[in-house]
């Protein structure tokens, strides 16, 4: 470093367009990652995404065509509902137990800097453990729910192989992998809250929901927010948990988009389609996130 | 005033069934890890019983594979949170300190790329690599995920939030501006990294769609791919109990590290959200 | 710091990359990873079933041919997945397992190398593949691949469970020959055993009803596809098909919620009569009925699957492979080594055959040693009645994954049977025509 001062330190001081240019080159390096990585990718997607194509090339310019044939295609709005009923499964089960948690875990007792660690414990997997994990628990042949229903002589029920079941238990699954997020986000945000608000609250004999639904609520309502909209980005990309643990199935009750996108572009050389299914996910997780957004922002106090 | 903070006894007695919950899964799957498989074959049940044995961890040091995939998972998570801290680091003060012609408009971009998901670019991702026959490298498994736009919003809140008054002075005392960046306003930004780096790592470490489609080579596997690869093997031939020793086997090394770290890490996670 | 971590780790690779002038040869298959039992094995004929003969084999190979460094790359089945991405990014394989039924799709879109010039090299001749086997690798007068088996759909019994049941007769099982036998065989099974008669796969994996489903098509004359471009599913005969395959089920003939390795463990633990699953499990439920402790023990017999339906007397076949994926960077050398592996495979098919699979050379399948194999007389039939799938279909493995979801969904009541069809045919007429 200390070579290139010397001389970098003259031209600054020397020339005034150098001088004007030199604060794009510490953002280059980003701009060109972001440029190949991101806007390109999106534009071949785009692309592809009115072509007829597979992994080895171009077959024909289709125009609209697949977005036309995704919107009467069965198995994509299925996949659609699924990928929304699984969010609402999700979404407000991690926000509402996440916060559970850290309104209870949120003092200085080691205890519960114990438990702390165990609720987020599970986070730091990667998903092959834990769908591994958890087809040892539901299957009904020798999992631990099977091991333990017999235990009170009652019948093992087959959790993935139940279409009304499979996407319940892959959420459950979801929630015991991802629950330490959302509960470490409401752990940062109580903290935040003034004391002094509680301390008002004390000296009023304010009951505890009173409190909580008062003080604690109003004051992390931002990091609330926050955490469905997170929330909602993280689970509408679900694809390794139902490939994994359903491939999809039962009848099509697990498959999510991004199990769909894969298929179709992996599977069945549909690439120009697969791209297509994309760029509606896309779209479907912007609208969500601006409605959450838009939703929280308005609820905000002049 | 005490008494009003402590929780109510019934929400505590919730939440230790629920972390009995958590761990549940996760102790089964270790005692399953420590059985004969063909005892395992007959029944599972047998797991809460002796004998136990050491075998199938034995089988998992004589086979080279997961070291292998362990190793790739490791280098491509290092590198990848060594990338994207230099290059958010540099964009970050870029964005936040200097005048450049576009300035406002290039970080309009990048706030917008926020809300691209991987899922939208993956097929061109991989079409760019394949065009270059990049698949089955480092490269492919890093570049792609330094083009994450959060490293550099996180980055540039963190410089904007350092007083101007630091650089000024430091100005006056004839300092370049890299020197002013690497010198004096870095060190300042040493939490942010921590927050970034830990987010990164993880979320590196856990990838699993991209290297599924890209590293398709037995030796560039990670450690994701790897254990996935095992797991839905049509021929089961390994064994259960096999099986879930390489799950314990791949799980610990970040449970480790997790429960090392655990006071940075909850905090790093908490502050890449409250930026 | 960072620095300090990543110096050693490269400098590790590094040496292991370095320094090796063998040839390379990039080997890709399914058949499972057991490196564990078998990772030190190179002796074929001390290793049992598809993982442990095929492992132990490419031991040997390596053991034999020091200038050879075979890297093995172990797939997830059946692996098409990823030799597609592969293949896209331009770096496939050098050998890969694959399935006469999905050669189709790979030669229709040119990224697969003829072997005729590498079989010439290893001194191996299309003459000497039995005629299944031939079928499966030749497209016009190109061989696309070098066949290891022919392999169908088995039914696997357990007799002690057939004795009880009182479905033996001179030792020989009693099988059905109608979907009316079927039904009463089934019923008398469960009521003298208490256990269903039929174990197979129901969800998760598809391959297994959608075997089924075509076997029954063919048994009753039917075609599954019309042409390259129209399946034929939703037809008469895929009606009959299914309708039969849902009423076994809703009769409780049949075991539920089972994957395929939960219906191979079901079937070792003697939870059920007769196990639907193909020619690899000979070896291995052989191996069960010696052992005493084993819900086979002594008890173990295998059939082609009976012609329920009598139109016609037919078994679908299939066959694995090894073939060589278009690769511009292939050195000479490569070819070669990839030559001396093929030859290799010809020359060991025997043991290969332990499995249970239909050996792919005539020389092996009239040998003595051959019918010497317990159980081989009982299911050598079939190789005069196997056919396998159309070559014309140009992407059957996409389809075959579908056939087999929407099968189980009807058999298992999820879904009506004509809709099933319906979906069946709509979702792979969309794939035919997708190109």
């Amino acid at each position: 470093m200390a070579m290139g001062d010397a001389t970098l330190r003259s031209r600054l001081s020397q020339s005034a367009p150098w001088r004007r240019w030199s604060g794009l080159l510490f953002v280059a390096p980003y701009l060109l990652l972001f440029a190949a990585m991101l806007i390109l990718p999106l534009i071949i997607g785009l692309r592809l995404s009115t072509t007829r194509s597979d992994l080895f090339g171009v077959k024909a310019e289709v125009g609209l065509e697949n977005y036309a044939r995704l919107f009467s295609d069965p198995v994509f709005l299925k996949a659609v509902g699924n990928t929304f009923y699984f969010v609402a499964l999700t979404v407000p089960a991690l926000t509402i137990i996440g916060l559970a948690l850290a309104l209870v875990l949120n003092n200085a007792s080691r205890w519960s800097a114990v438990l702390r660690a165990v609720f987020f414990a599970s986070t730091v997997l990667s998903v092959t453990v834990v769908t591994l994990i958890w087809r040892l628990v539901l299957i009904p042949d020798g999992g631990l729910a099977a091991v333990i229903a017999r235990l009170f002589g009652q019948a093992p029920i087959a959790f993935l192989s139940d279409p009304v079941l499979a996407m319940p238990a892959i959420a459950l699954t979801t929630i015991w992998w991802g629950i330490g997020l959302p509960m470490v986000l409401f752990l940062a945000a109580l903290q935040q809250v003034p004391r002094d608000l509680y301390e008002a609250a004390a000296l009023d004999n304010a009951s505890r929901p009173r409190i909580l639904f008062s003080i604690t609520l109003p004051a992390i309502r931002r990091t609330i927010a926050l955490v469905v909209i997170i929330e909602i980005i993280l689970q509408f990309q679900l694809f390794g948990q139902a490939q994994l643990m359903t491939g999809g199935g039962p009848n099509n009750s697990t498959r999510p988009v991004v199990l769909f996108i894969y298929e179709a572009g992996w599977k069945q050389w549909q690439l120009g389609y697969a791209a297509a299914a994309a760029q509606v996910l896309f779209a479907m997780i912007a609208i969500a996130a601006m409605a959450q957004y838009y939703v929280s922002s308005r609820k905000e106090p002049a | 005033m005490s008494a009003l903070r402590r929780p109510p006894p019934l929400a505590v007695v919730a939440v230790v069934a629920l972390a009995v919950l958590m761990l549940v899964p996760m102790l089964w799957v270790l005692i399953l890890s420590f059985k004969d498989n063909t005892a395992l074959l007959a029944d599972t049940a047998s797991a809460f019983v002796p004998p136990y044995t050491f075998a199938n961890y034995r089988n998992i040091m004589g086979e080279g594979q997961v070291f292998t995939w362990l190793m790739n998972s490791v280098i491509v998570s290092l590198a990848m949170t060594a990338g994207v801290l230099i290059v958010s680091s540099l964009a970050g003060y870029g964005f936040a300190r200097l005048e450049f012609p576009g300035r406002k408009i290039l970080f309009v971009v990048v706030l917008f790329g926020l809300a691209i998901p991987e899922q939208a670019v993956i097929i061109g991702r991989h079409q760019i690599f394949s065009a270059l026959s990049m698949h089955n490298s480092y490269t492919a498994l890093v570049v792609p995920g330094l083009s994450m736009p959060f490293g550099v919003f996180l980055m540039t809140q963190y410089f904007r939030a350092i007083p101007v008054e630091i650089d000024e002075a430091a100005m006056l005392d004839g300092a370049s501006r890299f020197r002013i960046f690497w010198r004096i306003l870095l060190p300042l930004t040493i939490p942010a990294q921590a927050t970034l780096g830990i987010f990164t790592f993880f979320q590196a470490w856990n990838d699993y769609w991209w290297p599924l489609i890209s590293a398709t080579d037995g030796q560039m596997y990670t450690l994701t791919v790897g254990i996935a690869a095992t797991q839905v093997n049509f021929a089961q031939a390994e064994g259960l109990g096999f099986l879930m020793a390489q799950a314990v086997f791949a799980g610990l090394p970040t449970l480790i590290v997790y429960l090392i770290f655990q006071k940075y890490i909850v905090r790093a996670v908490a502050g890449a959200a409250g930026q | 710091m960072r620095r300090l971590i990543l110096a050693p780790l490269l400098a590790l690779l590094a040496a292991c990359g370095a320094s090796d002038d063998r040839t390379e040869l990039v080997v890709q298959r399914f058949f499972g990873s057991c490196q564990a039992d078998y990772g030190a094995v190179n002796d074929p004929t001390k290793a049992d079933g598809e993982c442990g003969i095929m492992t132990a084999l490419i031991n040997r190979f390596e053991a034999d041919n020091p200038d050879i460094r075979v890297v093995e790359n172990v797939v997830f089945w059946p692996g098409y997945d990823q030799l597609t991405a592969q293949l896209a990014a331009n770096g496939p394989p050098d050998l890969v397992t694959m399935h006469s039924s999905a050669i189709s799709d790979y030669e229709a879109r040119d990224l697969l190398e003829p072997l005729n010039p590498v079989l010439a090299q290893a001194g191996v001749s299309p003459e000497s593949f039995t005629p299944a086997a031939r079928a499966g690798v030749m497209v016009g007068d190109q061989v696309m691949g070098l066949p290891i088996d022919v392999w169908a759909p088995l039914w696997h019994i357990n007799m002690n469970l057939f004795r009880k049941a009182g479905l033996v007769r001179d030792g020989r099982p009693i099988l059905p020959s109608s979907p009316e036998e079927f039904d009463a065989h089934a019923r008398q099974f469960h009521e003298r055993t208490g256990k269903p008669y039929l174990v197979q796969v129901t969800d998760k994996d598809f391959a297994g009803p959608m075997r089924i489903f075509y076997m029954y098509v063919m048994q009753q004359g039917g075609a599954p596809f019309r042409d390259a471009r129209h399946s034929n599913f939703n037809s008469p005969e895929g009606q009959r098909a299914l309708g039969f395959m849902r009423d076994l089920y809703q009769q409780g003939h049949s075991v539920r919620n089972q994957d395929y390795a939960g219906a191979v463990s079901t079937f070792l633990k003697g939870e059920g009569g007769v196990l639907i699953d193909g020619t690899w499990m000979v070896g291995q439920f052989t191996a069960a009925s010696q052992r005493e402790d084993s819900a086979l023990a002594d008890g173990y017999a295998v059939r082609p699957f009976p012609a329920i339906f009598k139109e016609r007397n037919v078994s679908l076949v299939d066959g694995h492979n090894w073939v060589m994926p278009r690769d511009e960077r292939r050195t000479q050398a490569q070819r070669e080594a990839a030559a001396r592996f093929l030859r290799f495979f010809a020359d060991n098919n025997f043991q290969w055959a332990r499995t249970g699979h239909f050996p792919a050379y005539t020389s092996i399948i009239e040998s003595a040693a051959w019918r010497a194999l317990p159980h081989r007389s009982d299911i050598a039939v079939l190789t005069q009645i196997g056919e396998p799938l159309p070559r014309f279909v140009r992407r059957q493995s996409p389809i075959e994954f579908i056939v087999g979801e929407e099968a189980s969904a009807a058999f298992t009541g999820q879904k009506s049977v004509d809709r099933a069809l319906q979906d069946m045919q709509r979702r792979a007429d969309e794939i035919l025509q997708s190109f």
